[in-house]
């Protein structure tokens, strides 16, 4: 505990230099108004960033996209609140009550109890990632091929059961995923692979053409058209204030949200989209008044505000003590950090502590900015969402052009943007999550080389993944999620995402 | 006889999820079909085409139950796709963009851009077009490329 106490007081000397302070406060802008626009959530945010921070050192460069990060899930549910528009994914559960407050008259309360929801789960997180990653980390030195491989199964399946749709729909989009990260030089063999002669794919398809492409060309492309400017309520600051029956309805849900979300946020998949709609669901299921969900219940924000945060700093874990990102977030996060020439993984910790240290403190500060920042400049804010849809769409779209073709300065991967915008557009009519894909881009290099090694090291005996208890115990769990999803499939029963308001997976 | 107490007639025609299963089995071919390029290799010393045609058999395997399964899906005629059109025009657009971007530097690619999509397709006033065409591509230019030094392209007028 005392190692623990001296290794965040060092985090702390990092993150109050004040370059540090000056990002992370930067990142926070940024990151709310990127939650606030439709078509650029944090994923996009984030990916744009990138170029930026080429120049930057690592430390600062972690700091300014988790910045963003947090900053567009607190950005989100502005727009959730005030005008039942989910600027990203993780917001929809706020637009159902969020947006009914603000019908009632109550926005300002909404807005209060989200940021305060946020600012608590946020601080939860921070404490869940300082105590559980270096833990998880030490227990990761542990890990040869098999139990990597055994893991990185696991994920997959964890991220088939906990889809938010139906669960071979994802399976086929991580699957495709994983075909997509094929695409390059086999590190083994040396071969390129399914590089149709474009020099540039022998490095196979970088995270962020694809996270662009997935998440924010295929969003302007259906949401283009929309002539719709709406009104947008601008509270005071008096008016933020919750009363005392709010105040008090909305404790639980956040300390419930909290916990929950910062659960989910661990495993694999779009766990800050899942947390939210499961904590709205738990809310709703609770409630000695359901009948209000839907009509302005408060704890309809609070529970999934708190989750969706609580989900995001979550993700941070097996990001920073295994190296695998469980979300395309982080995905992009690690490809940031490893363009600096550090691999997250167990020895991060270790031989970058400042790295690891200052990054959990500056989350503590960047919760804070957020709290500080986001109540009085609300009303500031809003005024970007006053922006008629039609000027905002192009600009964005030069932003994303702008911000892939900087990554390499290579064309090709306008072209996979392009690509993957047609794609995920295409993909998204017919309703599969795209996240899967982004997912399994960024672990198939991972999955297809530590498969091949435990096959070598077996003498190809895949008896060895049943040798190993480590590995027999993830492939087990893995085998029992894979099954409890099959089941509603098999037997036409309702399985956790009926009962909590999302689609049935058998349909 | 109420319309509820009337027997349901079957409606007829492919379902989204039928065609999205098979789109997916016909792509797990054509990658099967692609990677016999690739030594398979053996168990004990697998080949760099053993993890790709195992995912081209699991993606091959889940389209097809996606199509099995999808009876209950909606019709492929049920989609709407009002936006499609304008899709296609932003996609061309943006590909023009890309084309361009090398030859003509990004300020002049951004603002021909913008005042395609602002003047033409979105049919706004020509001054809001000029004004936010060109304060967006030079300032995004100053801040993005000078600010932040990331290298952005310059084409042969020096733009």
């Amino acid at each position: 505990m005392l190692e623990t106490f001296n290794s965040l007081m060092l985090g702390f000397s990092v993150a109050f230099q004040p370059e540090v302070l000056m990002y992370a406060f930067a990142g926070c802008i940024i990151g709310t108004l990127v939650g606030m626009m439709p078509g650029l959530g944090p994923l996009a945010g984030i990916s744009l960033l990138l170029p930026a921070t080429f120049g930057l050192n690592p430390i600062i460069a972690i700091v300014l996209l988790a910045g963003v990060y947090y900053g567009a899930m607190y950005g989100g549910s502005t727009t959730s609140i005030l005008m039942r528009i989910p600027g990203e994914a993780a917001s929809v559960m706020t637009c159902v009550d969020g947006y009914a407050m603000t019908q009632n008259g109550r926005a300002g309360p909404a807005l209060a109890i989200a940021a305060i929801g946020s600012f608590f789960a946020g601080t939860v997180g921070v404490i869940g990632l300082m105590l559980l990653a270096p833990t998880l980390a030490s227990f990761a030195l542990r890990f040869g091929p098999p139990e990597y491989t055994a893991l990185l199964m696991m994920g997959l399946f964890v991220l088939a059961y906990m889809s938010g749709g139906s669960m071979t729909k994802t399976l086929a989009m991580a699957v495709l995923g994983l075909l997509f990260g094929m695409i390059g030089i086999d590190a083994m063999s040396g071969y390129t692979r399914f590089s149709f002669g474009i020099i540039e794919l022998g490095d196979g398809i970088g995270i962020v053409p694809v996270a662009v492409g997935l998440f924010g060309v295929s969003e302007i492309l259906l949401t283009a058209g929309q002539q719709d400017t709406p009104r947008v309520q601008n509270p005071t600051l008096r008016q933020l204030i919750p009363s005392k029956e709010e105040f008090r309805l909305s404790v639980g849900p956040i300390m419930r949200g909290s916990l929950l979300g910062f659960m989910i946020g661990i495993i694999p998949g779009s766990a800050h989209i899942i947390s939210s709609f499961v904590s709205y669901g738990i809310e709703r299921r609770m409630s000695n008044h359901p009948e209000r969900f839907g009509r302005g219940a408060i704890e309809g924000v609070a529970g999934p505000e708190s989750a969706n945060n609580a989900a995001a700093t979550g993700a941070f874990v097996p990001m920073l003590a295994l190296g695998i990102p469980t979300s395309p977030v982080t995905a992009v996060m690690i490809a940031a950090i490893m363009i600096h020439g550090i691999s997250p993984g167990p020895m991060l910790i270790q031989e970058q502590p400042e790295l690891f240290w200052g990054f959990v403190a500056s989350m503590y500060v960047g919760n804070v900015v957020l709290l500080i920042l986001n109540l009085p400049m609300v009303g500031l804010f809003v005024n970007l969402l006053r922006i008629p849809y039609a000027y905002m769409y192009p600009c964005i779209l030069a932003f994303c052009i702008l911000g892939v073709y900087s990554v390499s300065n290579s064309l090709v991967d306008v072209w996979i943007m392009l690509g993957m915008g047609g794609v995920g557009y295409g993909l998204r009519k017919f309703g599969f999550d795209l996240a899967p894909v982004a997912l399994g881009l960024v672990l198939g290099p991972m999955l297809e080389l530590s498969l091949r090694q435990s096959l070598a090291m077996s003498g190809g005996d895949y008896g060895i993944f049943l040798e190993r208890p480590i590995a027999v115990t993830m492939f087990a769990l893995g085998l029992l999620l894979l099954a409890l999803a099959l089941k509603p499939m098999i037997f036409k029963s309702k399985d956790w995402r009926s009962k909590v308001g999302l689609e049935d997976p058998s349909d | 006889m109420t319309d509820s107490a009337k027997p349901r007639q079957p409606v007829k025609g492919l379902k989204s999820d039928q065609i999205s299963g098979l789109v997916l089995a016909a792509l797990a071919v054509y990658v099967w079909w692609l990677n016999q390029e690739f030594p398979v290799g053996t168990l004990a010393d697998p080949g760099p085409g053993y993890v790709p045609l195992l995912l081209a058999i699991g993606l091959g395997a889940i389209g097809l139950m996606i199509a099995v399964f999808g009876g209950r899906s909606e019709l492929l005629s049920a989609i709407p796709w009002p936006e499609a059109k304008r899709a296609a025009i932003i996609l061309a657009a943006c590909m023009v963009a890309g084309l361009a971007l090398e030859y003509l530097g990004y300020r002049l690619t951004i603002f021909g851009f913008l005042v395609f999509f602002i003047g033409v397709v979105e049919r706004k006033p020509p001054l809001a077009v000029a004004m936010v065409s060109a304060g967006f591509s030079l300032l995004s230019f100053y801040v993005i490329g000078v600010l932040l030094h990331v290298p952005l392209p310059v084409g042969a007028w020096g733009f």
